[in-house]
């Protein structure tokens, strides 16, 4: 494939930011790095979710570059219109280059205002997302009217997808024990070639564990990692079901247990374990 | 040997799925299967370029097909990625003949029982966004005749983008095309869910979801999403 790699890139930006504080790479990261390398002033990320039969919808901020962004992110959880809320909802990029627009002052009656406001002029939010895997949003803000051209809009994108990981991985760094492999060095790429069968496989583990979708690929991820395998093999494993996942009846309180098992070749799955 | 009526048909029946509210995967996909009921093709294949230009396999008429496509991509050579390149058809009446041309491309269509191929790119004015591939089993030339349908068939797979994306109000070619790739990746998560539950393949779980969004006047990544998030009974699929 090609060389000149926009995630590659777009991944060592945001490490770079890491190095400076001399944390491990996460979400905020992912906003300094985009405010440097776009034409914008501030960046804020949110953590939202759908409303499911289990629970109810439910958002926070996580983080922001600065006041203006804070305000943004707080501004469209609290009166739950925004671009932020469209972009969640219909899960593609929503690109305002002017709020004083009088469309989208009709459209969001009282953010566009508020955003003014509090020192907006456009906002570009960007859905964080693998398929049905949506935790949250990229809002990007600018003080006066911006508007991103192709290259750009396409690195902004490739920090959202950074950013899904990286809040993804959030859960394996919470529950499990160090992992070798720093996160920098992680198996980013392989979201490319073989990717149908990550997804595949991701699909079949919310069955295997009865869990939700985030839950099942973080699981798959951790299973990668935790081996030093590479994801692309391991989801064309369970794929194949040469690998089965059990469910996680224990919850997940000791990770390190060897919770999933080998079967070779073994291509009688149990029908019986209907765990919806 | 071109079927007139059915032609008609096809062409009509793209049509109206571009004026409804229609789902780009699911349309992509049936043009592929088309491209093999219509044409005499063994097989289609549909990649359009992501953000950083590269090729992503967004439609393939069956399994094999969609393989050999993955592997086109990955080995880096082949007459779909020369098309791509190039912006113009490549055709290729004798694949045993190309061994030297593309070594690892040409061994793997024959062994996936391919022998000769036409790439047709997707071209929006000055852009290429993609390609479409046939294969057939036989060598042989290819019916100038078909050859012009097939390219209709891929302007129509670059119109159904533009059309996407003015449903969608994006004004960048680029975030549809993401947006694109995001409802692929919903349907795959999707088709894994179900093959699991039921112990069906992929195949047959894809055939299922659409079957599903089909009877029911439903966009396929809606009732994907729907299916994955248990936000719906969808009565005769989530059991």
């Amino acid at each position: 494939m090609r060389s000149d790699n926009r995630s590659a890139r777009v991944q060592v930006l945001v490490a770079e930011q890491a190095a400076r504080h001399g944390g491990r790479v996460g979400v905020a990261d992912v906003c300094t790095a985009a405010v440097a390398a776009l034409p914008v002033g501030g960046a804020g990320l949110s953590a939202m979710s759908r409303p499911t039969k289990a629970k109810a919808a439910a958002s926070h901020p996580l983080c922001s570059t600065d006041d203006i962004s804070e305000q943004l992110e707080e501004l469209q959880l609290t009166l739950g219109e925004g671009p932020c809320v469209d972009a969640f909802l219909h899960g593609s990029a929503v690109l305002t280059p002017d709020l004083r627009s009088g469309r989208l002052q009709d459209h969001w009656a009282v953010f566009a205002d508020a955003a003014l406001e509090a020192g907006a002029r456009a906002v570009f939010a960007l859905p964080l997302q693998i398929g049905a895997i949506s935790p949250g949003v990229l809002d990007l803000y600018a003080d006066v009217p911006t508007v991103l051209d192709p290259d750009q809009l396409a690195d902004a994108l490739a920090f959202a997808d950074l950013a899904t990981l990286l809040l993804l991985d959030a859960r394996i760094d919470a529950s499990a024990p160090p992992v070798n492999t720093p996160a920098a060095e992680r198996d980013f790429e392989d979201l490319g070639g073989y990717r149908a069968e990550i997804d595949q496989a991701t699909g079949i583990l919310t069955v295997q564990l009865g869990t939700g979708i985030d839950e099942a690929f973080v699981r798959l991820r951790a299973h990668a990692y935790m081996r030093g395998r590479r994801l692309a093999d391991v989801a064309a494993d369970v794929v194949a079901h040469r690998l089965c996942f059990a469910p996680d009846l224990t919850r997940n309180d000791d990770p390190t247990r060897n919770d999933d098992h080998d079967q070779p070749d073994d291509h009688d799955q149990p029908d019986d374990h209907d765990q919806t | 040997m071109m079927n007139q009526q059915l032609l008609a048909k096809t062409f009509v029946e793209l049509a109206d799925n571009l004026v409804a509210d229609f789902d780009l995967i699911d349309f992509l996909r049936l043009l592929t299967d088309r491209c093999v009921g219509m044409l005499g093709a063994s097989a289609a294949g549909l990649l359009l370029a992501d953000r950083d230009g590269e090729l992503r396999v967004m439609a393939a008429s069956d399994e094999r097909v969609r393989l050999l496509e993955l592997f086109q991509l990955q080995s880096d050579e082949g007459p779909c990625l020369e098309c791509y390149r190039t912006g113009t058809p490549v055709l290729v009446t004798d694949l045993t003949r190309e061994v030297e041309r593309w070594p690892r491309f040409a061994t793997a269509a024959h062994r996936s029982g391919f022998a000769s191929v036409q790439a047709l790119p997707m071209r929006l004015r000055d852009e290429v966004v993609g390609a479409l591939n046939l294969f057939r089993a036989e060598p042989g030339p290819f019916d100038p005749a078909g050859t012009l349908i097939a390219q209709a068939l891929a302007d129509v797979a670059t119109i159904s983008l533009l059309q996407q994306r003015t449903t969608h109000r994006s004004t960048i070619l680029n975030e549809q095309l993401q947006a694109a790739l995001n409802s692929r990746i919903l349907i795959e998560q999707a088709k894994g869910k179900l093959a699991e539950r039921r112990g069906v393949d992929m195949e047959q779980a894809f055939t299922a979801l659409r079957g599903y969004a089909r009877s029911h006047n439903r966009r396929l990544s809606d009732v994907a999403r729907a299916f994955i998030d248990d936000s719906e009974p969808l009565p005769g699929l989530a059991v």
